[in-house]
């Protein structure tokens, strides 16, 4: 759970007095004999115990918590290892420090680990932007010094591609329930050439952020709902231009595009209107044709969507005043937070910040839903539009994972540990209570949607069914958009952002002359990566 | 004493060095370097696959040169006696500098000419001369060289500015110790800083003070980042608000050595005050003064992180300066054979525009009396 949203709900949803009613209501339940709330499976009792760690209300939990989880969570370990047994292996993990959890809550759950085992962890702490060097370099140079690493499973093409994992055991798919995931991160994500890699520990995706005082009877859209389709949000967009915002009485403005690059990650917000246009429900790829790695970036769909970001870039007053210099931590920190704008698609911290950020003006004014749909839609391999309405919500990076290098092979014990290691973190009750409570991590099984075990552990019901559920309608949608998990993902994403920039600050005569620069600047990125070698990763990617 | 007595004291006589401790000197220097070229030989042979030795990694080649560079410098000792006890004080800078400039340029030129993509299954390949090609027809790094071009000229704006500034805490004005304290705090701020404080903060359009005056004062719609030029501008601004400091103070530190008989000579002329800046300060001052902006030059060349900060080089690529660019294509892009080339081909632009600027300054240097 996001450490902001937990606060949230200490802070204004839950008095000491609900959690001790929750928290005493749940353990006569127990007391009186399996009487709990219909829970996930039979590790019933356990989880029930973890959630009550320290109990939502009693505070943020830090390493003692961290630890008592990872001690209580043994029992998968237990049965599979013997005490001591990995007395002597010395492990490294490299992963994140982000908020001081990350690294810093597996070293509290692996705590325990480390003692029964008998085994050592050395810890890799890197800072978010020194991650992705580190890794190419590491691979680049051929100097991997880590045995487990927390990885986006974007970076799979860079190492499963290139021979750098370890297969996954068997008896790990067992521990971890391999198979409790949403729908999204079931294979072929985590998985390379039909073998499996991944140990999830989150889940990500866009959902669209709207203003609910925008909408309704009486309001300046005129709108009784927020939008279904993009071309709604262009018309939205155009129509509250000049009207004042109902909020702070400044401008109006509808839906907030970052016209800014942000290290490639600006390249998902293009991909969240375009995924409607261009992902078509009978084909699995929509960046690339998968036989040639041939862009599409500059067919018909894409163009739209650049067009549509053009046509509001030339209205006066669509946007804030200097949009063109907004990234999206711009459009989603100081301008939606801050009550500047209507509409936005953003990962899940825009939702939990709406409500929880002290700078955040529009907590009582803002709603939820899956990312719009389109009208219509691109058939790339017919070469035509298709007037069907399309929706394809986009799964923007794919959630963290827990992986283990090929380090370790040639040695049974080594590996062993490490898997032993990477199941603990990623294993099935520990994931409920990662995403109950501060981690960083969102969740990612089906069975972290059993709304009765938070009501049990003392969170509010509906509120909690809000927050998950519009998570889980993207995480399960049949034509979500996957990236394609190929070497170099985000080499084609930043130049992407060059070229886009140049395009809204009307140095290309049109969209098409934006989305051709951008293809063109692809191939030489494939040709310097190697085609074929892509092709091959690309569709090993999709699981083809 | 007399002179040429004490004189023969500081002379070192040649040693008498026998033959058998030469041959041993010779033999320690060249025997450590045939080793050394050995080991790079068989080093080589191994990373191309010719021959398996098993190196792990280059740290053999380190140890054997480091042993070459220990031999050559014990070497002249026993070659030389005194006189090389003399080189010693000069041989071992010599060797770092060539293991960590020389080396790492000669490497770089190998990377330069390669075809390197962090992410290419294949690793490094020598491409020859396609990075120029692909440099000849990359707008994005000619804009970023052209708007180097403004940057590089907005030094003369600052210069002007900064020999006002000095001039003023030259003068006996009040609080002047607290003033030029004050003047310095720029400089001591990281340029992150300043770009967060001002860029990201005072300038936020919506938010920052300083669009809230500019809204005050009428600009309906402030927007500091939002055209190319005024993107520049400010980008301009905050650069030289951080470095202006530096020119100053060493401007400042060259007035403080002009003779004051020379400005009470021109007084008792009756020079007015003008002429006296004219004809005196500003010709005593060029030496400084050029020293003062070829330094800044050098550190306006590497202007990077309050662009990276700022704008990430927009809009359109209008503030963009080559080291920002550059920093995009290895950071973001893992392309470090065409980033390594593109920053070679920087550094030959910049040591030979630094070479002509040099000897133009030294006809310049001479004041004129």
């Amino acid at each position: 759970m996001k450490v902001e949203l937990y606060n949230h709900i200490v802070r204004n949803g839950l008095t000491r007095r609900t959690m001790l009613k929750g928290a005493a209501s749940t353990a006569a339940l127990a007391a009186m004999g399996g009487a709990v709330p219909a829970l996930a499976d039979g590790h019933s009792a356990l989880r029930a115990a973890i959630m009550k760690i320290p109990g939502v209300g009693m505070g943020s939990p830090g390493d003692a918590e961290w630890q008592k989880v990872g001690e209580m969570c043994l029992g998968p370990v237990k049965d599979r290892v013997k005490p001591g047994e990995f007395k002597g292996v010395e492990l490294t993990f490299m992963g994140l420090n982000n908020q001081n959890l990350h690294n810093f809550l597996f070293r509290g759950f692996l705590k325990p680990w480390e003692a029964y085992t008998g085994a050592k962890i050395n810890w890799i702490d890197l800072a978010q932007a020194d991650y992705n060097p580190r890794l190419q370099q590491s691979i680049a140079t051929k100097t991997v010094d880590f045995d487990i690493i927390e990885m986006g499973a974007p970076f799979e093409g860079d190492t499963a591609g290139q021979g750098l994992l370890n297969e996954m055991p068997d008896w790990v798919k067992d521990q971890i329930d391999y198979d409790d995931l949403v729908g999204y991160l079931q294979p072929p994500v985590g998985t390379w050439d039909g073998k499996a890699y991944r140990i999830n520990i989150d889940g990500d995706c866009h959902t669209f952020c709207y203003r609910t005082d925008y909408f309704g009877s009486g309001s300046i859209t005129g709108r009784a709902n927020p939008p279904k389709t993009w071309q709604e949000v262009n018309q939205i967009s155009k129509d509250v231009v000049g009207k004042t915002d109902p909020l702070t009485g400044l401008p109006a403005h509808g839906f907030l595009d970052p016209l800014k690059g942000w290290g490639g990650f600006g390249m998902y917000f293009l991909t969240d209107r375009a995924g409607p246009y261009v992902k078509h429900p009978d084909d699995p790829a929509f960046l690339f044709d998968i036989d040639t790695m041939k862009p599409r970036i500059n067919n018909p769909g894409w163009v739209q969507a650049i067009q549509d970001v053009m046509d509001l870039i030339k209205i006066d007053g669509a946007y804030p005043a200097d949009q063109i210099n907004a990234d999206p931590g711009t459009t989603g920190f100081q301008q939606f937070l801050a009550g500047t704008g209507s509409m936005l698609t953003w990962w899940g911290d825009i939702g939990s910040n709406a409500r929880t950020n002290d700078s955040s003006v529009i907590g009582d004014v803002v709603g939820f839903s899956m990312i719009p749909g389109s009208d219509k839609v691109y058939n790339s391999k017919k070469g035509a539009w298709e007037n069907n309405y399309n929706e394809a919500p986009n799964n923007a990076y794919l959630g963290w994972g827990v992986y283990v290098t090929n380090r370790v092979e040639g040695d049974s014990k080594k590996r062993k540990a490490a898997w032993s290691a990477a199941a603990h973190i990623g294993g099935k009750d520990i994931s409920l209570w990662t995403s109950a409570y501060p981690s960083g991590f969102q969740p990612y099984r089906n069975s972290h949607f059993v709304y009765d075990e938070w009501e049990a552990a003392g969170y509010d019901r509906a509120f909690i069914e809000d927050y998950l559920g519009s998570n889980l309608d993207t995480y399960n949608h049949p034509n979500s958009l996957n990236e394609p998990r190929i070497p170099g993902i985000f080499q084609y994403y930043s130049v992407a952002e060059d070229e886009l920039a140049k395009g809204f600050a009307g140095q290309y005569g049109s969209a098409q002359e934006t989305a051709d620069a951008i293809a063109a600047a692809w191939e030489k990125i494939t040709d310097s990566i190697g085609r074929e070698s892509q092709i091959k990763l690309y569709k090993a990617s999709m699981g083809l | 004493m007399s002179l040429s007595e004490g004189n023969y004291l500081h002379i070192v006589m040649p040693d008498q060095i026998s033959l058998r401790r030469r041959n041993f000197g010779r033999f320690i220097i060249w025997g450590s370097a045939i080793f050394l070229i050995l080991t790079v030989l068989l080093q080589s042979l191994d990373q191309t696959n010719f021959l398996t030795f098993g190196f792990e990694n280059w740290r053999p080649t380190l140890y054997a040169y480091l042993l070459w560079a220990f031999c050559l410098c014990l070497g002249q000792v026993i070659l030389y006696g005194e006189q090389g006890k003399r080189r010693l004080f000069i041989l071992p800078a010599v060797l770092f500098v060539i293991s960590v400039v020389i080396f790492p340029l000669i490497f770089a030129l190998g990377i330069a000419f390669s075809s390197w993509n962090l992410s290419s299954p294949d690793g490094r390949q020598f491409n020859g001369l396609a990075n120029v090609y692909q440099m000849w027809a990359d707008p994005f790094y000619w804009n970023a060289l052209k708007n180097m071009i403004y940057y590089t000229l907005a030094i003369l704006v600052e210069y002007v500015i900064a020999f006002g500034l000095a001039l003023l805490l030259n003068t006996q004005i009040k609080a002047r110790k607290f003033f030029r304290v004050a003047f310095l705090m720029p400089l001591m701020l990281s340029p992150v800083a300043v770009s967060w404080m001002i860029g990201k903060s005072m300038l936020e359009a919506r938010f920052g003070p300083i669009s809230r005056l500019a809204r005050e004062l009428g600009w309906e719609n402030p927007s500091f980042f939002g055209s190319h030029e005024m993107a520049r501008s400010v980008i301009m601004m905050m650069d030289a608000w951080t470095f202006i400091p530096l020119m100053m103070i060493m401007i400042l530190a060259g007035l403080q050595a002009i003779p004051k008989e020379m400005h009470e000579a021109a007084d008792v002329d009756g020079a007015p005050p003008w002429k006296k800046f004219w004809e005196i300060t500003f010709p005593l001052m060029l030496p400084v003064s050029i020293t003062a902006i070829l330094i800044r030059i050098i550190f306006k060349l590497k202007l990077a992180d309050i662009i990276i900060n700022v704008t990430s080089g927009g809009p359109g690529g209008a503030t963009d300066s080559v080291t920002s660019f550059i920093f995009r294509e290895y950071r973001d892009r893992s392309n470090v054979g065409y980033g390594t080339f593109l920053a070679i081909f920087y550094l030959i632009i910049i040591v030979i525009l630094m070479t002509i600027l040099i000897k133009i300054a030294d006809k310049w240097m001479k004041p004129r009396y």
